[in-house]
């Protein structure tokens, strides 16, 4: 599985850094380093939707806030 | 003409408890290959020696880069100069560096330290000739300039430092070339090694200078072209322009900005690889893409440099920040106030439109200010910059 977060200015300011920390916190937590793949990518395009993430290509929306709910229902569960 | 150039920075710092320094520094490019360096050091400290040191230096520069003799400039300042009441003399010492063609330097020394000259990382004690000008005895050194030669021009506050306190004759010149030759050759700016000597006096001080002290140190170095690209052009069929010239340059080449490097990564045919190394840092991290030295993420990157840069020509505080760091602004900093010489800008006027959001901090007019302001750094740094709009 291949996870993408956007680390440009847009994404940055609505707290790109937090989505990564945040994401390589639960994947380390769970074990999963190995089966997931987490990058960076600079703009998507898609500015006003940020902080832009893609799991396999497919887009997401993610917020400091919501990245918790994001990894289980997106990463955790898909894998499972 | 050869392919050096001088790397100029000056520090300085006051008597302790006067606002006005009493050391005047005058730097005159007049073009390419004439520049005249003036460090001068008024009698007393405070408002008078601020005056004495300012009128001598300005006094001298402006004369020089005139071809007016070095006789004509001392006659000129002895009959300028206002007579100190007390000591009834009008008095200022000065110290003359003139760069011509980047090929020679012409050294003037009257009564000051004399200028440490830093040769392959040791003292290189130059021929010195006396002349006596209006009862006045001034020395004078014409020296071919080699690649990393590096001269120190002081004033007598840095040699003084620690009288009394650290050590009975202050912080000799053999001692200083010790503490500067160490320093030489470890790739610093100008302004980096002055701000080292100049913060080592105040040390040595105990922070409280009984004199004004200055150093300034030229560095001779070899040209290096840096090249930088910013944003996306505003006209979308202008990328492969602005892609094609960008690359033919010389040099290193940097590009800020997430859209702008992928517009380069497609021109290269080369994939952007962007990392999750936020290096301790709160700019965002940088990407790679072969074939290009650095690719930054634009706005808040580059904003950072300017602060940077901003503190670097005046305090230079920040240094210990930037000069070691491995986020984006750093690099960025260190490539272009360490390494260039001349640096091409290409910004694209291209507006994001994610970024006309009156939430966010950034926007068209802020990109574009930057980069003037930016290059008004750089150029008081001494660099020489060209700007290219797309």
């Amino acid at each position: 599985m291949k996870v993408t977060v956007c680390i440009g200015s847009s994404c940055h300011l609505k707290g790109s850094r937090q989505v990564v920390e945040q994401l390589q916190y639960k994947l380390a937590e769970n074990n999963l380093k190995d089966k997931v793949e987490l990058g960076g990518t600079f703009c998507m395009g898609k500015c006003q939707q940020g902080v832009c993430v893609t799991v396999d290509g497919k887009f997401f929306s993610v917020t400091p806030e919501s990245v918790n709910d994001f990894f289980k229902t997106e990463i955790l569960e898909k894998l499972a | 003409m050869n392919n050096l150039c001088a790397d100029i920075g000056y520090k300085s710092i006051n008597h302790y408890g006067e606002q006005l320094c009493g050391d005047h520094i005058d730097v005159l490019e007049q073009d390419e290959n004439f520049t005249v360096i003036v460090l001068a050091d008024g009698l007393g400290s405070g408002v008078k020696a601020s005056i004495l040191s300012t009128l001598t230096s300005k006094i001298i520069s402006t004369m020089m880069a005139d071809g007016l003799s070095v006789e004509d400039c001392v006659e000129t300042i002895a009959a300028t100069l206002p007579i100190c009441s007390v000591r009834g003399v009008a008095y200022s010492t000065f110290t003359i560096i003139q760069l011509i063609n980047n090929e020679m330097a012409e050294l003037i020394q009257y009564d000051n330290p004399h200028i440490i000259l830093i040769r392959n990382g040791k003292n290189y004690d130059y021929p010195k000739t006396e002349i006596i000008i209006g009862g006045k005895k001034i020395f004078r050194s014409s020296i071919k300039l080699l690649e990393n030669d590096v001269f120190v021009a002081m004033s007598d506050g840095c040699p003084h430092a620690g009288i009394g306190v650290g050590y009975n004759f202050g912080w000799e010149r053999d001692d200083i070339i010790i503490f500067m030759e160490a320093l030489a050759n470890a790739g610093y700016t100008a302004k980096t090694l002055s701000t080292y000597l100049i913060d080592e006096v105040n040390r040595l001080y105990g922070k409280q200078p009984g004199d004004d002290a200055t150093a300034c140190v030229v560095k001779i170095r070899r040209r290096e072209p840096m090249n930088i690209l910013f944003g996306p052009p505003s006209n979308r069929d202008d990328c492969n322009t602005m892609m094609s010239l960008f690359f033919s340059k010389e040099g290193k080449h940097i590009i800020c900005g997430g859209t702008t490097s992928t517009i380069a990564a497609k021109y290269l045919r080369r994939p952007l690889r962007a990392s999750l190394d936020f290096e301790n840092s709160d700019i965002p991290p940088i990407a790679k893409i072969e074939g290009v030295d650095l690719v930054t993420e634009g706005v808040i990157t580059v904003n950072r440099v300017l602060e940077y840069a901003q503190d670097h020509i005046n305090e230079n505080n920040k240094y210990e920040k930037w000069s070691r760091g491995k986020d984006g602004a750093s690099l960025i900093c260190q490539l272009l106030f360490e390494e260039a010489t001349d640096i091409n800008f290409y910004v694209g006027r291209a507006m994001n439109p994610a970024h006309q959001n009156p939430n966010l901090p950034i926007n068209f007019s802020i990109k574009m200010k930057l980069v003037e302001e930016l290059s008004k750094c750089l150029k008081q740094m001494g660099k020489h910059i060209k700007v290219s709009y797309f």
